[in-house]
């Protein structure tokens, strides 16, 4: 084993260039604590090419290969011990291969991140979507290979839905690239395989990814509510006559008053804030069935300004105003159960002597995200003894952790692992 | 199968099913050895024993029932074909290695309806038109519309990837589907989708669906319903040709609008859709025609044609257009043994009228939204050059999308045969997609062609055909040959070889070369979910397992 992890180094500097590929010190790795901590590189691939030679030399060497996104810094598993370990670092895979005006598609680079795409579109006049500045930090390949709550909108869905197709390097070092049509029905959805599987089955090279073009017109409004069942309800009912907005946000009143002042804020209210998108009729029309909805809800109608200053924030745009505190917990839930879990985050936080306060948002058809802050005070308190109280009541109340595996299906992972990755090389440990 | 075997396996299925719901009769294997593949049809129509019978059938009414069938399967080495209406038009339920068929015809119940999350669970047996009748009665929709909704099924639809003639509003079935309860030919329970999106990946319900029976049984499935529409719109335009015909439509869902309904028809099929559209407003008959659709069978069957004209009778009528017109009926008739010569002729007949191609537009849904978004589309379209014909040649075709021909097998005598392929790419790829496919096949037969179902992103091309030949040999001669060609040519163009009616046996060889290196998911995903390799083996270019008796 030690001849072949010397001889590691040597494959790795040629896959990549020595100037790539670095043995890592315990202490820069940032796993000091880890006890006889592996021998461990971090390989910087520049072509997609190279991604494959490092998988194969990886395998000789019966390394284990831990792809890394960029500008995220979670980690969603521990790193392999016990055998070498080859970090893959995509960031100098971010080129644009392909952009297809025509039919808008971009054909990208797996390193470029999302946001670095959309300021390449955005002078072109096309966008990813309706997606939050947020929730587009990380790299493609990243955001694609791990679920997380961000990435999913009204209008268009969520953004695994965009990815037309992809290529992947398998772990026995083969190139696969899954072919490109609007549909098709000739079997499975291959490139689904490697959504969300955190790099396990195959690592993401570059990707396809539907666009749409900048909205013609955007409108903004805002409504305040007795509660935020009534806020939900609402924006159920104006979903069901079919408003599709660009975006939509429910606070509930302690959220209201940190992110708005006193000033918006009653006492158990809850405010609704809108943007709607599209040719300027469509944009009306949504602003106008959710104004319905909420009147007949009996809201009080606010205007455009709250909405136009979440925006700004959403956008990235108002940061010198006091920054919202990380939310400590975030929640999906159906349209059914949000009422629920908002109420159960509260009362469980009470119980705990907290606060929690929250907001709702990333509505689709199936439902949305609930960001829950934590609050010993006025301090922020996200790690604290309410957390795992708050975590199980919100969950029995039908909430669910996002980017979580359904237990049932890990069996059928399992057997799809081990017919792609016998050896176990691609991330291992990350899979039940 | 052996009949040792085969006896072996008939008991063990009426020991758990009891006698009522298992069969080895004769007519029921007969019947069971085909789909509506149309190659298959030649041969049946020529009479002589069906070549691929099952063993045995089955009719299972639960999911429990399908997980010991399966399992007894993969006990005693016995290949199992999941049956749907057998309506397929590729050959996908055809039991090539013989083994147990599962009719699931009578697993046929609507679960639940839930009106407020918009999502329904129904058994994967049920008649397309039943489902959607249940929906109607609650005031919901699921939007999907295949010119077969009445003899097809939705576990059918879900493993074939089936698509709807409303599919540009509602999606196509992979895009409405949120779970599946699927038996593995490992006999195991799967179910996807319970989290959402919630749940991290893969998503199985995507790795399952259009996997045509090979992975496994798919037995219910959660759908999201809408609200049934208020109110539709229908209107025809005409357009110079057909890139004008295709950017209007790719200008229309660029800006993100979102019509029900796109088709445009090129020259010669909108020159005879046209002339009929005429014929019928003066004597207030109807016109137009589904995906494959056309003339109801009554109206036909009243004069009952000969073979020759029988043909071009269900030819016009698979093209979507009543039978009719002389000049059309004699352009058919002649393409029949001369296809180059007439495909050139027929291109120069709709030239020279000049009369362009006709699209058939449609903008359903609430009220308050298909009112406004109607009208933007209908003014993005003549911005973009098309002339508005009104609502009459839209509501023609609505009026017959569903008559299809159920009387098919009756034209493939004397080696006659007509089909339909749908191909489908980016905007980006499809004239010279439309161009070499179409192309392909006119060197063997007499070729129309639409475009339907159009995304943001691409579009798909329906082409229909005819041909004859001396006999039932030389005519799959032709057949084989046109398909090859086409398939080949769609391939090369960067289109996928299936927009929606799946791959079967007839595209089987063909799946190599439109996945390439990622067929290598594919056969993970078939070795890890039928291990044994029973699933309904031989179709979608998957290998044989080794081992088994049967694939030697
Ligand atoms: C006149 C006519 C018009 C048509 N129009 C359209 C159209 O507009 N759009 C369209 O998409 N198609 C169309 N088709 C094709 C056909 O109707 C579809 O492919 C349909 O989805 C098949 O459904 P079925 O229930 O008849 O399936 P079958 O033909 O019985 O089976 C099709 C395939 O699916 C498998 N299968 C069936 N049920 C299951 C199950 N429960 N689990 C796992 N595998 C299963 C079978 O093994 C087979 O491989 C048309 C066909 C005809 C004859």
């Amino acid at each position: 084993m030690v001849a072949l992890v010397d001889d590691l180094d040597d494959m790795l500097a040629a896959a990549v260039g020595a100037a790539h590929a670095r043995r890592q010190t315990p202490t820069a790795a940032g796993f000091a604590h880890e006890r006889g901590h592996p021998a461990t590189w971090v390989v910087r691939p520049g072509a997609p090419a190279e991604v494959a030679e490092v998988i194969r030399a990886a395998a000789r060497a019966g390394a284990a290969v831990v792809p890394l996104g960029t500008g995220s810094r979670r980690r969603t598993a521990p790193l392999p011990v016990g055998r070498p370990r080859v970090l893959l670092e995509l960031g100098r895979l971010a080129h644009v291969a392909h952009l297809d005006e025509t039919s808008l598609l971009v054909h990208a680079q797996a390193g470029l991140t999302g946001i670095a795409l959309e300021n390449l579109l955005v002078p072109r006049g096309l966008t990813l979507g309706d997606f939050p500045p947020a929730a587009l930090r990380s790299s493609l390949g990243g955001l694609l290979a791990v679920r997380t709550p961000g990435k999913s909108s009204p209008r268009h869905g969520s953004l695994e839905d965009a990815v037309l197709g992809l290529s992947a390097v398998l772990a026995d070092g083969r190139t696969i690239h899954t072919r490109v049509a609007p549909r098709r029905a000739t079997g499975p959805d291959l490139a689904r395989a490697f959504l969300g599987t955190e790099g396990t089955l195959g690592v993401i090279t570059q990707v396809v990814l539907r666009l749409r073009r900048r909205p013609e017109a955007r409108l903004f409004d805002a409504h305040r509510f007795a509660s935020v069942d009534h806020a939900v309800v609402a924006l159920a009912a104006a979903f069901h006559k079919e408003a599709r907005p660009a975006a939509a946000r429910v606070y509930d009143a302690d959220e209201t008053r940190a992110h708005f002042g006193d000033g918006l804020a009653h006492a158990d209210c809850a405010l609704l804030v809108v943007a709607t998108a599209g040719p300027r009729e469509l944009a009306a029309l949504d602003r106008t069935l959710i104004a319905d909805a909420a009147r007949a809800a009996g809201a009080d109608p606010l205007g455009a300004a709250p909405a136009e200053l979440w925006w700004r924030r959403r956008s990235g745009h108002a940061l010198h105003d006091a920054p919202p505190v990380q939310p400590a917990l975030v929640l999906f839930a159906p349209w059914a159960r949000l009422g629920a879990v908002h109420r159960a985050a509260r009362s469980a936080a009470r119980a705990a002597g907290r606060t929690a306060r929250a907001h709702l948002s990333r509505f689709d058809d199936e439902g949305a995200c609930v960001f829950i802050t934590l609050l010993d005070g006025e301090r922020a308190d996200p790690a604290g003894p309410a957390r795992a109280a708050v975590l199980a009541s919100t969950r029995a109340a039908g909430g669910l952790p996002p980017g979580e595996r359904e237990p049932a299906l890990a069996p059928a992972l399992a057997a799809l692992k081990r017919a792609l990755d016998p050896d176990d090389l691609l991330n291992p440990g990350v899979l039940p | 199968m052996p009949g040792p075997r085969a006896d072996a396996v008939e008991h063990a299925l009426v020991a758990l099913l009891g006698p009522a719901r298992v069969s080895v009769r004769a007519a029921d294997l007969a019947t069971y050895a085909r789909d509506m593949w149309p190659r298959a049809l030649l041969a049946a129509v020529d009479g002589g024993p069906p070549a691929h019978p099952p063993d045995v059938v089955v009719w299972p009414e639960t999911t429990d029932e399908v997980v010991q069938i399966v399992r007894l399967a993969r006990r005693l080495g016995a290949p199992v074909v999941p049956y749907g209406a057998g309506s397929g038009v590729c050959g996908g339920a055809v039991p090539l290695h013989g083994g147990i068929t599962i009719d699931l015809k009578r697993m046929d119940r609507v679960l639940s309806i839930d009106r407020d999350a918009l999502v329904c669970e129904a058994e994967a047996g049920i008649n397309g038109e039943h489902l959607e009748r249940e929906l109607a009665r609650k005031g919901l929709t699921l939007g999907h519309f295949p010119s077969s909704i009445y003899c097809s099924t939705l576990g059918g639809w879900l493993a074939t990837r089936s698509g709807g003639q409303m599919s540009t509003r509602y999606g196509k079935i992979e895009d409405v589907t949120l779970g599946l309860t699927c038996v593995t030919g490992a006999g195991d329970l799967l179910e996807t989708g319970r989290h959402g999106r919630a749940a991290a990946g893969p998503d199985f319900t995507q790795l399952l669906l259009g996997s045509e029976g090979t992975l496994g049984v798919i037995t219910r499935a959660r759908l999201r319903v809408r609200p049934a529409p208020e109110v539709r719109h229908l209107r025809g335009f005409v357009v110079d040709d057909l890139t004008a015909g295709t950017e209007a439509i790719r200008r229309v869902l660029q800006r993100g609008l979102q019509p029900a309904v796109v088709r445009l028809y090129d020259a010669l099929d909108s020159l005879m859709a046209l002339r009929h559209a005429r014929k019928d407003a003066s004597d207030g008959g109807g016109d137009g025609g589904g995906d494959g659709g056309g003339t109801p069978a009554p109206r036909r069957a009243a004069r009952r044609p000969g073979p020759a004209k029988d043909l071009v009778s269900s030819l016009l009528a698979r093209l979507g257009l009543a039978s009719g017109g002389g000049l059309t009926r004699e352009l058919v008739e002649a393409a029949l043994s001369r296809p180059r010569l007439v495909n050139l002729l027929a291109d120069r007949a709709a030239g020279l009228a000049g009369r362009g191609c006709l699209m058939i537009i449609g903008v359903e849904g609430s009220r308050a939204r298909a009112d406004v978004e109607a009208e933007l589309v209908f003014a993005e379209l003549t911005r973009a050059g098309a002339r508005d014909l009104g609502p009459g040649p839209g509501e023609r075709w609505f009026a017959r999308r569903y008559a299809v021909s159920y009387e098919m097998p009756r034209i493939f005598t004397a080696g006659a045969f007509v089909d339909t392929m749908e191909v489908a790419s980016t905007w980006e790829r499809l004239p010279d997609l439309f161009d070499s496919v179409r192309r392909a096949i006119s060197r063997h037969a007499f070729v129309m062609a639409h475009f339907s179902h159009a995304y943001v992103d691409g579009c798909s091309i329906y082409f229909s055909f005819a041909a004859s030949a001396p006999n039932r040999e030389a005519a799959e001669r032709r057949y084989d040959a046109l398909w090859h060609d086409a398939l080949t040519a769609a391939t090369r163009a960067g289109g996928t070889i299936s927009h929606h009616h799946g791959v079967g046996l007839l595209k089987a060889d063909f799946m190599a070369d439109e996945h390439r290196e990622s067929m290598a998911v594919f056969h993970a995903l078939k070795a890890s979910l039928d291990p044994d390799g029973i699933m309904n083996p031989g179709k979608m270019g998957l290998p044989l397992p080794e081992a088994a008796p049967w694939s030697r």
